[in-house]
């Protein structure tokens, strides 16, 4: 390295400095400080606070109710995900071959998504309410969706899909925009069919962005809270109870922060592996391209 | 761009940043959950104003839902005493529930000095109860709230039978109106079954109902898992025999008092706000619900309603202690509990249940009087919410069947355990 190099790294760790710094202070600090709170016994109400170690982690390995909201995070964020992505594709598919009242279209999606989660939350109380909710009264069925315990969480994830499947279908829609018509006239003349020019040409060509989306959604998903704490309050019997669900229930509910912490810290340590799964798909994918 | 920055940082920080002026009146704030209907807090600050020139009053409305209300409060109080800092507001309305958990903290000022002699003599017992903790006064009792039976008493009339003192006398009269009603829209007994706050009020009316409570005198958790593991099975026992709709699994409050409202049950368990809207124009069930004591399980022991309600504190960080404790005290004063009374809630003085100007527009609470005498407190311990979230859903799972009430109540002993174990 010469001389001048040196200078530039130095000028540039100069420049990169305020943002990692900032970036630090925001976000890394008060992660460490978290993971530390959940290392203590720390109850202000009561006065407390000591070191426990690992004993609150310990408590979680054996602790029914965490492994129900581990399992409740899982199943929520694997079948809301899945629908979101498969739905949200077609109906992006579907506008771009639709000719009249595309706009429209596209503003209907869009107000779903724009709602506020409480909003939405409120709008499916009504829907799902057991005699008057519009979801029975059409269907001609008189189904416990919010109070049966096999039916709860099914139902928010609906209400999940109903929200945030626009967000899908927006990006996938934006991608199909930029597709080059050559490319589909190049297939046809090839000879290919629909369902062939779909699996060789639209999807490789999606796959970037469906990527990123499904990144977007998982680690959403994975933080899941408004919808289950205003329409079950994680119930029944706990079966939509969220990891974040019970965070908050222990940490702002009952102010026991270091137990809180813990259970923040197993949500973060969850999330950030979710996330580098999916960074180390995409720099593969970057690199095969 | 330099002034859009300027005007968006205005715009941000508009409304912070009073500092307290030397000269000038004190200014008291009041933090409260907003109130349905007609407000009457504006014209008791506005009467209390009068009388004290030098004090102002401010008062803040916090969101009606309970859980917000908490968390805005620990949030601002923890953290509140240190040097230089406040919590923002001086008098402030809690949930029964809170005030020994705030009391323990130190977010509250002691009020025991400050009272007349027997100033809170007139309260009900269990309201006066609330207010204290660890033999000395932490707030004042300021509206009431009591867990009671309604039955449609135009159905109960119809078919002769009187309202039902104990569950046998409530499954016959359901079966009985059910099969000669003919209306499959007209449910038996709603409650309220969601895993939340309200749930344990419910499952805790059945364990007294049982003869036993959530504490016993020893502090220990369930003393009686025998009687516990009854009072759950009751509430499963409801919902299978088809007594009570499935949905009441998924029932709050405002669910509950809706359907019942709206004419769709016959008997419903609910708080004394609901009898107002009932009786309220334009309701389909006017003039035909009436108000009984909670049906017993067992003929020998008592099915007390719990009670509810709130009490104003006074933060101990407030920086105006002496007007902001005669803020409370007006407000809990016979005088300001009238005015409420007058709107739709209850007051905690006695003697105004039985005001002549008070019945002419509310005829029950005399009834409500009598409930309010036999009615029991929840759990008056600084870990109520911790026992209460961890309580629920081991209570919903019984409710709905996925656990055994006997599983339930060994899970909940066992959550309940460790959850008291970290202030021991």
């Amino acid at each position: 390295m010469t001389a001048r190099e040196r200078g530039e790294r130095r000028a540039a760790l100069g420049f990169v400095a305020p943002a990692v710094l900032t970036l630090a202070a925001l976000t890394a600090g008060p992660a460490l400080w978290v993971f530390w709170l959940s290392l203590r016994q720390r109850l202000p109400v009561f006065g407390i606070d000591r070191f426990t170690g690992l004993a609150h982690y310990a408590f979680l390995a054996t602790d029914p109710r965490f492994w129900s909201a581990t399992r409740v995070t899982v199943v929520f964020t694997v079948a809301s995900v899945a629908l979101e992505l498969l739905l949200g594709l077609g109906i992006a598919l579907a506008l771009r071959g639709q000719r009249v009242g595309r706009r429209s279209a596209l503003a209907l999606l869009l107000l779903a998504w724009a709602l506020p989660g409480v909003v939405t939350a409120r709008l499916f109380e009504w829907l799902y309410h057991p005699a008057a909710g519009l979801v029975n009264v059409v269907l001609g069925l008189g189904l416990n969706w919010l109070g049966d315990p096999c039916l709860a969480l099914p139902a928010l994830v609906l209400a999940d899909v109903w929200r945030t499947m626009p967000f899908v279908a927006l990006f996938c829609y934006a991608r199909l925009l930029t597709i080059p018509p050559a490319l589909y006239e190049a297939a046809a003349v090839d000879g290919a069919e629909r369902l062939a020019t779909f699996r060789f040409v639209t999807l490789p060509l999606l796959a970037p962005v469906l990527l990123v989306t499904l990144l977007f959604r998982t680690l959403d998903a994975l933080r899941a809270f408004d919808l289950m704490y205003v329409l079950t309050g994680g119930g029944p019997a706990g079966m939509t109870e969220t990891l974040t669900v019970y965070a908050y229930r222990s940490l702002f509910q009952t102010l026991r922060l270091g137990f809180g912490s813990a259970i923040g810290v197993v949500v973060f340590t969850l999330v950030m592996l979710v996330a580098a799964a999916y960074v180390m798909v995409l720099h593969r994918q970057e690199a095969a391209a | 761009m330099r002034l859009a920055a300027l005007a968006v940082a205005a715009l941000l920080l508009a409304g912070c940043g009073e500092s307290a002026r030397r000269d000038g009146p004190v200014t008291v704030v009041f933090k409260h959950a907003r109130m349905f209907g007609d407000d009457p807090v504006p014209r008791l600050v506005a009467a209390f104003e009068a009388r004290h020139p030098g004090i102002r009053v401010k008062t803040e409305a916090l969101g009606s839902a309970s859980d917000e209300q908490h968390q805005f409060f620990v949030i601002n109080l923890e953290g509140s005493l240190g040097p230089g800092r406040g919590p923002g507001f001086d008098v402030m309305m809690l949930d029964v529930i809170w005030v020994p958990e705030f009391a323990r903290a130190g977010w509250l000022l002691d009020l025991t000095t400050s009272l007349a002699p027997g100033e809170l003599d007139g309260h009900f017992p269990a309201a006066a109860a609330a207010a204290r903790w660890s033999g000395r006064v932490w707030a004042l009792p300021w509206n009431w709230n009591v867990g009671l039976l309604y039955y449609r008493a135009d159905l109960l009339e119809r078919h002769g039978l009187a309202p039902p003192a104990t569950d046998v006398e409530l499954t016959r009269a359901v079966r009985l109106i059910q099969g000669r009603e003919r209306d499959p829209r007209l449910e038996g007994f709603l409650w309220q079954g969601k895993q939340y706050e309200g749930l344990t009020v419910n499952a805790l009316e059945s364990l007294w109902a049982s003869g036993t409570d959530l504490l016993g005198p020893d502090g220990r958790v369930l003393p009686d898992p025998a009687r516990a593991e009854e009072a759950l099975y009751r509430l499963y026992d409801l919902i299978q025999r088809g007594i009570s709709p499935d949905w009441v699994s998924a029932a709050d409050e405002e669910l509950s008092r809706r359907a019942f409202g709206d004419g769709r049950a016959i008997f419903l368990r609910n708080w004394p706000y609901a009898m107002d809207l009932f009786e309220g124009p334009g309701s389909p069930v006017r003039g035909r619900v009436g108000i009984a004591p909670l049906p017993r399980l067992r003929g020998d022991v008592a099915a007390p309603g719990a009670t509810g309600g709130s009490l104003l504190g006074v933060s101990r960080a407030s920086r105006h202690p002496e007007a902001a404790v005669a803020l409370a005290r007006f407000l809990a004063s016979e005088e300001a509990q009238r005015v409420l009374a007058g709107g739709s809630v209850l007051p905690t003085l006695m003697a105004l249940y039985h005001d002549p100007a008070l019945l002419a527009k509310r005829p029950h609470m005399p009834v409500l009087h009598a409930l309010s005498l036999v009615a029991r407190p929840r759990p008056i311990t600084p870990a109520y919410l911790m026992l209460s979230t961890s309580l629920q859903p081991e209570l919903s799972a019984a409710v709905v069947g996925v656990k055994s009430p006997a599983r339930a109540v060994a899970d909940a002993r066992r959550a309940l355990e460790y959850a008291l174990s970290g202030i021991r």
